[in-house]
């Protein structure tokens, strides 16, 4: 049943405007920021090569350009996840699901998946779009995997995170406004405290850049593995709240 | 014979302010019960109670004898419910909607597509099947709600206000299809149109201020009106 639930979360989005000028002007600005930073690649490239420095393509076009695609990220998927459980609600739809014989786990876990899925063409157009400097220049393919499945995954968590944010209110407006602010304070964490500071923990970036860059390191893999459960599982509570059981 | 449906001291809502208080209700195979009452009387709430939407803060509904709570979401399968709010997605067409009606409610496939095909000549919804669900007339619409209530062949039928908002034409059409429909099913339904209760209902259920203040057999002869304006002093007669 939770892939049912993710193939029509995902169904409906695309059934949406939201969902086709999100991957518009995703494609865009892909498109321009890949551009621009092979045109400054390709501007230096002959200075590297005569210096001897081991920077390539992976290092000044793959790796900011995935840098900027998890800023897109940021900017889209709580557009997309508003409606998700707020939307529901305030369609009234939701009496739909809680008299349906589908436990809130699965309710959930299927949403979130299905946020994921409406992600996939936005980041694989942008995964696609990178790799194809493979045909022009040497690339770091290794790297290129871990950068890219990072992403992937990256596009799951946010899909985690902003469905519980969508679960705690009735309306969608709501929804999006926490989540941008949610989303905005972890993006800006690391330069707004120090590294010593207990919080530091919680920052995205110190996170999210190290596997861009081709580098796995365990900490990071607990940290988006044990946000995203305490996101799921308190997505699941808010709808037993809804519900009263809990 | 166990009851279809039983809600046994069923309340709701915060100790100090509990929007419904033990409530008690049964519901054998082929009754057809009115819940009526004032706006704020708990009409929708008790229907969300009994609908497992909603979980009592004290007593217990059981359908089939089962205790109907998150441990046996099966149960709900023996359930049709229809909101007052049409629950469709005014983004995907007729038949997109009663495909997923039918997933969530555990049909699949060929089962699945019978049913579809059945609900949509039995609601006349076959012209527009391929329609937005967002570009229907109200009446139209309710037709899709009561279509999804009903695809998964439920023993009880839960309707909350079926025909409100509806012209006099459309309330008399929704009617007729709810007597059809609620041939092979137990129904429940909430109304404030005591033409609703006389017409498709045989037992009432009077709410005031969250408690059950009176229950009545319908016969074509009832005085509703009567019963509906003095419901405390006629608590626990009959008609």
């Amino acid at each position: 049943m939770i892939g049912a639930i993710a193939l029509h979360e995902s169904r409906r989005l695309r059934a949406g405007m939201m969902f086709w000028l999100l991957l518009a002007f995703g494609q865009l600005i892909i498109a321009w920021l890949s551009f621009a930073q092979l045109e400054t690649f390709a501007g230096i490239a002959p200075q590297l090569k005569a210096s001897g420095a081991t920077l390539g393509a992976m290092d000044l076009v793959i790796t900011p350009t995935f840098n900027s695609l998890v800023l897109l990220l940021l900017l889209c998927a709580p557009l997309l996840a508003m409606g998700s459980l707020a939307g529901e609600v305030h369609s009234g739809r939701i009496a739909l699901w809680l008299s349906s014989p589908v436990s809130g786990t699965q309710i959930v876990l299927g949403k979130a998946l299905g946020l994921w899925l409406a992600t996939l063409p936005l980041l694989l157009s942008g995964v696609l779009t990178l790799a194809a400097l493979g045909f022009a220049a040497d690339l770091d393919w290794p790297r290129f995997a871990l950068a890219a499945t990072s992403l992937l995954l990256f596009g799951l968590w946010l899909g985690c995170i902003t469905l519980f944010l969508s679960s705690l209110f009735d309306h969608p407006a709501a929804a999006l406004a926490a989540s941008y602010g949610i989303l905005l304070f972890l993006w800006l964490l690391d330069s707004l405290s120090g590294t010593d500071a207990p919080w530091y923990w919680f920052a995205l970036l110190p996170h999210i850049e190290p596997s861009l860059s081709g580098l796995l390191r365990s900490q990071d893999i607990v940290f988006f593995v044990a946000t995203a459960g305490a996101a799921l599982l308190l997505s699941s509570y808010a709808l037993a709240r809804r519900r009263g059981d809990a | 014979m166990k009851p279809l449906l039983l809600a046994r001291q069923v309340s709701y809502g915060p100790a100090r302010n509990p929007r419904l208080i033990d409530i008690d209700l049964q519901l054998a195979a082929g009754d057809r019960l009115a819940l009526l009452g004032t706006n704020g009387a708990g009409k929708s709430t008790l229907l969300q109670l009994l609908a497992g939407i909603l979980a009592p803060a004290g007593g217990e509904v059981r359908v089939l004898g089962q205790r109907l709570d998150e441990a046996a979401p099966a149960l709900r399968r023996h359930i049709g419910f229809l909101p007052q709010r049409v629950p469709a997605y005014t983004e995907l067409s007729v038949t997109e909607n009663l495909q997923w009606a039918g997933r969530l409610r555990g049909l699949r496939q060929r089962a699945l597509q019978t049913a579809i095909e059945r609900v949509l000549q039995a609601l006349q919804l076959d012209k527009v099947r391929a329609r937005l669900a967002g570009s229907l007339s109200q009446g139209m619409l309710q037709r899709l709600g009561l279509a999804q209530a009903v695809l998964h062949e439920p023993d009880i039928l839960i309707l909350d206000e079926p025909t409100a908002g509806l012209d006099p034409l459309q309330t008399e059409q929704i009617r007729e299809l709810l007597g059809t429909l609620s041939a092979n099913c137990s129904l429940i339904l909430a109304t404030h149109l005591l033409d609703d209760v006389q017409r498709l209902c045989d037992r009432v259920i009077l709410l005031d201020g969250g408690r059950k203040a009176a229950e009545h057999t319908v016969t074509a002869d009832t005085d509703l009106l009567a019963h509906f304006r003095r419901p405390m002093s006629d608590a626990g007669a009959g008609a």
